[in-house]
């Protein structure tokens, strides 16, 4: 078999929905400045429920982005939003898209969760019989995928995926290798998850919620808190995206993934070491070429201890700074490492940290001289920024992003 | 994917996977074996017309299974429909495939709507009606989510390679065989099992009953199918057929539309494949089962083949409609009638969404012993 024809990818577009609201750059400065994006649950009725905090998108107007929104479901709507603004921030026109070979690749970890609540209300309300067909026929999650192209009138391949809160890192890493060997002209790719009754109480029922807000990496942390948004990068030939004078914010280096196989919710730290040097040896970098580490960071005593294992293991003495987003954003699913994505690619571009803004007191657990940027972001020349993504299931996807120099 | 490869010394072409094993599970029966031919075997089609909580539509389960006796019964009753069928056909799809790259180069990509609906709903049943909303069965949690099939069928198998889950409707199973050969390709495992899961529940079957969407004769079905997928001409021994072209698409302006994007991936397909139409020796359609969808799929093949089409080989009445799973069960359809000289097989399949998707197989002439 021959070796495909590889090209280098940039990312020329960014765009978010968030607990900051709509808008990458809402997303950016709030990160920057660690304000958190945690509030009172509104999505569903809370009532019952012992934790009722989440990041959630507020006064969110779906009608205000998208052509026709009756036809996609909460986490379409964030994707698709997302999406437009990663085209508009890229500088292409719409028109230029919908004429190549443009992908869609997307992660979600519930679908659309809200549609399906929905559905349960009606069958507990008023039997089995009395589901909607309508309402039915917008569960399948590939519609997420489907939103951003029908909403940019794209024809190319779409492709949702559903590897819960790594999902992002696969929808980034599967568009990176269509670009990469001329599969597609462009992609837009990231992943969104909408906040809602079954994943809150799932979460809540393991005991795995915080009493207030997520604390990444602290000696007191006690669990995630629940949120949603979308987020969405553009992918285009780094050849192409510098003979147009294209803003290049990043280079997409690599990616990696394994699974655990061995437990459905318990993280393992060998296997995420192993998918990192994956990662790095497919992004052709060395461990110590990394400046910063976007962490899965859960806020679980479980994640960060299998997290920082792993990174010790294969950083040795020198772990880059590692901190994590969802300290301000909360555990946004699906669409949490893209998330990731998006900060790291922006770090890159504007040269800082992304703080771990709740963080007290480290956890002396995880081991001495770990810098988590605790606070607020930090100046800093970050010139490789590697990006974690662990799910139930055991699948464990790490991107890696460059600095193009100028 | 351009690996350009001699195809069995006759014609040049180029090629996406070989397919060296696979594990199927639908309501013809367990293994390629029963999918021979076309038109019901026993057992025919329950009509749920009778039991509690179900439409009178004909329902047909996967048969011959029992998931106590393939997975053993420990921890059985936790697991949802659709990882059972996952994991059981992952099995088979390792067991029939010869040696080959370790469990770390193994990988497995699983195509499905939603993941169990019935999982999902039982846990939003609970949040409404117990005493707490939170107080839902903790053991039934893993299981609402989409990732659950394929990691389940990780750790019942060992493989710790690229684990993945796509969704996208009928044309899910060609999403899975598209990563798989990507995965491949890139070098993210040295094999793949790819495959599509559906399951029936009774409220998706209230869906299917109130929208008026199966096509007369056609039951409501469920089914797995898994097939080993090594990169073109790596594996040793028996090979049930080459994936030579697999690709998907979009519209969102309507059947119409869906039509002319299908012709148009056909086309695609069958130039990448380095094959013309005439090449095609069988058709297999995936919309046969569902009402108005059946003629978006005619249309576009009519598109493509004028008034020369090949034979179809008809699974509707076979494996009947399995959503998700339909676009891997034609596949595996495929695999089990290659015809005594082998062939050129196109399957064909469309979304509700504006998806369209095919995949052109060449079909060894002597499978042998089939799984």
């Amino acid at each position: 078999m021959s070796e495909p024809a590889v090209r280098r990818v940039a990312v020329t577009g960014l765009g978010a929905v968030s607990g900051f609201g709509t808008g990458k750059d809402a997303l950016v400065a709030g990160i920057k400045a660690g304000r958190s994006g945690i509030g009172p649950i509104e999505q569903f009725d809370a009532a019952g429920f012992d934790h009722t905090l989440a990041g959630e998108v507020r006064g969110f107007e779906p009608a205000a982005h998208l052509r026709r929104p009756g036809r996609w479901g909460r986490s379409g709507w964030f994707a698709a939003t997302a999406a437009r603004e990663a085209v508009s921030d890229s500088g292409l026109g719409p028109g230029s898209l919908a004429a190549a070979r443009t992908a869609s690749s997307f992660g979600t970890t519930n679908g659309e969760s809200q549609v399906l609540e929905r559905l349960a209300e009606q069958v507990v309300g008023q039997g089995t019989d009395a589901v909607s067909p309508e309402l039915a026929g917008r569960t399948d999650a590939g519609r997420i995928a489907a939103a951003v192209a029908a909403e940019l009138g794209l024809t190319g391949e779409t492709m949702t995926f559903g590897t819960a809160c790594a999902a992002a890192n696969y929808a980034i890493g599967y568009a990176f290798d269509l670009v990469r060997t001329g599969e597609a002209d462009y992609a837009l790719c990231g992943g969104a998850d909408a906040a809602n009754r079954a994943t809150h109480a799932g979460f809540h029922r393991l005991g795995a919620l915080a009493r207030d807000v997520p604390r990444p990496f602290d000696k007191d942390r006690d669990g995630i808190v629940t949120a949603e948004g979308g987020v969405a990068l553009l992918l285009e030939p780094l050849d192409d995206a510098l003979a147009r004078g294209a803003r290049v914010y990043a280079e997409v280096l690599g990616y990696g993934m394994t699974c655990d196989a061995r437990h459905m919710t318990n993280p393992d730290a060998a296997s995420i070491a192993e998918c990192i040097r994956i990662a790095q040896r497919q992004a052709g970098i060395k461990p110590e070429e990394v400046d910063y580490v976007c962490a899965h960071g859960t806020g679980t005593r479980a994640n960060e201890a299998a997290e920082v294992a792993a990174v010790r293991e294969v950083f040795g003495a020198r772990v880059p700074p590692i901190s994590s987003v969802k300290s301000v954003l909360g555990h946004t699913m699906g669409a949490a490492a893209g998330f990731g994505a998006l900060i790291s690619c922006v770090a890159l571009d504007e040269g800082f940290l992304p703080p771990n803004a709740t963080l007290r007191e480290p956890d002396p657990e995880l081991g001495p001289d770990l810098d988590c940027v605790p606070g607020v972001a930090r100046e800093a020349r970050v010139r490789v920024a590697q990006n974690h993504g662990f799910a139930f299931g055991g699948n464990n996807a790490v991107t890696l992003f460059g600095k193009v120099a100028a | 994917m351009t690996a350009v490869l001699e195809l069995d010394g006759t014609r040049p072409a180029t090629a996406v996977a070989d397919i060296t094993g696979c594990g199927v599970l639908s309501a013809a029966g367990p293994g390629l074996a029963a999918l021979r031919g076309t038109g019901w075997r026993s057992p025919l089609p329950r009509t749920a017309s009778d039991e509690p909580d179900w439409p009178p539509l004909a329902v047909a389960p996967v048969a011959g299974f029992d998931p106590a006796e393939t997975l053993g019964s420990r921890g059985i009753a936790r697991l949802s429909r659709s990882e059972q069928l996952a994991m059981a056909a992952c099995l088979a799809a390792l067991d029939a495939t010869r040696e080959g790259p370790g469990a770390d180069r193994t990988g497995i990509v699983l195509g499905t709507s939603m993941g169990s609906a019935r999982a999902v709903l039982d846990l939003l049943r609970d949040t409404f009606q117990q005493a707490r909303p939170y107080l839902v069965n903790p053991s039934g949690f893993p299981s609402t989510m989409m990732v659950s099939a394929a990691g389940r069928a990780a750790i019942r198998t060992g493989l710790t390679g690229v684990n993945a889950t796509v969704s996208g409707g009928p044309v899910a199973g060609l999403h899975a065989v598209r990563y798989a050969a990507q995965a491949l390709r890139n070098g993210h495992a040295d094999r793949m099992l790819a495959g599509a899961v559906e399951e029936l529940s009774p409220e998706a079957a209230w869906a299917w009953h109130h929208g008026n969407a199966l096509a007369a004769d056609t039951p409501l079905a469920e089914g797995c199918a898994v097939f080993t997928l090594d990169a073109p001409g790596t594996a040793a021994g028996r090979r049930l057929g080459r994936i030579l072209a697999c690709e998907t698409a979009f519209t969102a302006d309507g059947p119409a539309a869906v039509s002319a994007l299908l012709a148009r991936t056909v086309r695609t397909a069958l130039a990448r494949a380095g094959v013309t139409a005439a090449d095609v020796t069988t058709v297999v359609p995936g919309a046969r089962g569902r009402r108005g969808w059946a003629a978006v799929e005619e249309r576009a093949l009519r598109a493509v083949f004028g008034a020369g089409a090949p034979p179809c080989l008809e699974i509707a009445g076979t494996v009947g409609e399995a959503h998700a799973a339909g676009a891997a069960l034609q596949l595996a359809a495929a695999l089990a009638n290659p015809g005594p000289d082998g062939g050129l097989a196109l399957l064909t399949s469309v979304g509700t969404d504006g998806s369209a998707g095919c995949l052109v197989v060449d079909l060894p002439a002597s499978p042998g012993e089939v799984p």
